[in-house]
């Protein structure tokens, strides 16, 4: 990918899955977006983002274990890459800046 | 009601397996069938099964489907390799039959009789089994082309003749 930015659910689930840390799979990303930012999420949309962060080579993932509850289906845990490490330290930094720049003034309009 | 209370509804279970992409298939059904359970424990089956419809619809999408190709593919039709572009060609044209039926219910500008869906249909199959046939028999790429294009040129002529008239036949619709 050519484009270096992300999008702003890209961003939030990459932001989650290294706070899960190793424990990241796509119901506990979901379950983590809801607690914390109370935003609800659909499956698909989650997959999705995640099948494209790892496809840019931001995330990458392996076969977890399988359990009950899951039917005997597998789980697919993601964890961070370098470059996805890179990205989200790039954003935070620019954000930053960002905030900095505005002058005071600008929030005592009303 | 105790087996049915975890088993989510099989219909859209069936529907998932068939769309999903063959390598996302035992990840996703597992978290469709995790977060059913979740589900179920939080707001009972009856609205659990609501959800767990809802979500299979949502994963209804092209980076969840993947390419066209497995889902003409499926074990239970058992298509042997040379007749699954046969088949192909026929859900193509079964599937543009069904667009006027479709926009038929939602607007009065289409309205198509059965005859027309009869005329229409004998077209697109007949087309179809045209094309299969210059594909069967052709195998230079720079022909197939030549003849697939002639093919469709041919097809558009007499779908516009029929709708619309522009030759002045005695076939040509209103």
């Amino acid at each position: 990918m050519s484009q270096k930015t992300l999008g702003e659910f890209e961003e939030v689930v990459l932001l989650v899955v290294a706070i899960l840390n190793g424990e990241a799979y796509s119901v506990s990303i979901i379950t983590e977006i809801e607690d914390r930012l109370d935003r609800n999420v659909s499956l698909g949309a989650i997959q999705t983002v995640l099948k494209r962060l790892e496809n840019k080579g931001l995330l990458k993932s392996e076969f977890g274990d399988a359990t009950n509850e899951r039917g005997g289906k597998r789980k697919r845990l993601y964890e961070v890459t370098a470059e996805g490490q890179k990205i989200i330290d790039q954003t935070r930094v620019q954000r930053n800046s960002l905030w900095e720049a505005i002058p005071r003034v600008s929030f005592n309009l009303s | 009601m105790g087996l049915r209370e975890n088993k989510p509804s099989r219909i859209a279970l069936t529907f998932f397996k068939w769309f999903c992409r063959p390598d996302f298939r035992e990840e996703i059904e597992g978290d469709l069938l995790e977060r059913f359970r979740m589900y179920s424990l939080k707001y009972g089956y009856h609205k659990a099964n609501r959800l767990f419809i809802k979500e299979v619809l949502f994963l209804f999408r092209p980076s969840i489907v993947g390419n066209a190709y497995h889902l003409t593919n499926t074990s239970t039709m058992e298509i042997t390799n040379q007749n699954k572009r046969l088949v192909t060609i026929l859900a193509i044209a079964i599937a543009i039959l069904l667009i006027p039926l479709i926009a038929m219910t939602f607007t009065n500008e289409v309205n198509w009789k059965i005859f027309d869906f009869l005329v229409a249909g004998i077209l697109l199959v007949g087309t179809g089994l045209t094309l299969e046939f210059i594909l069967k028999r052709i195998k230079t790429l720079r022909y197939r082309i030549l003849f697939g294009v002639l093919l469709f040129v041919i097809l558009l002529l007499i779908w516009a003749e029929l709708a619309v008239g522009i030759f002045g036949t005695p076939l040509a619709g209103s």
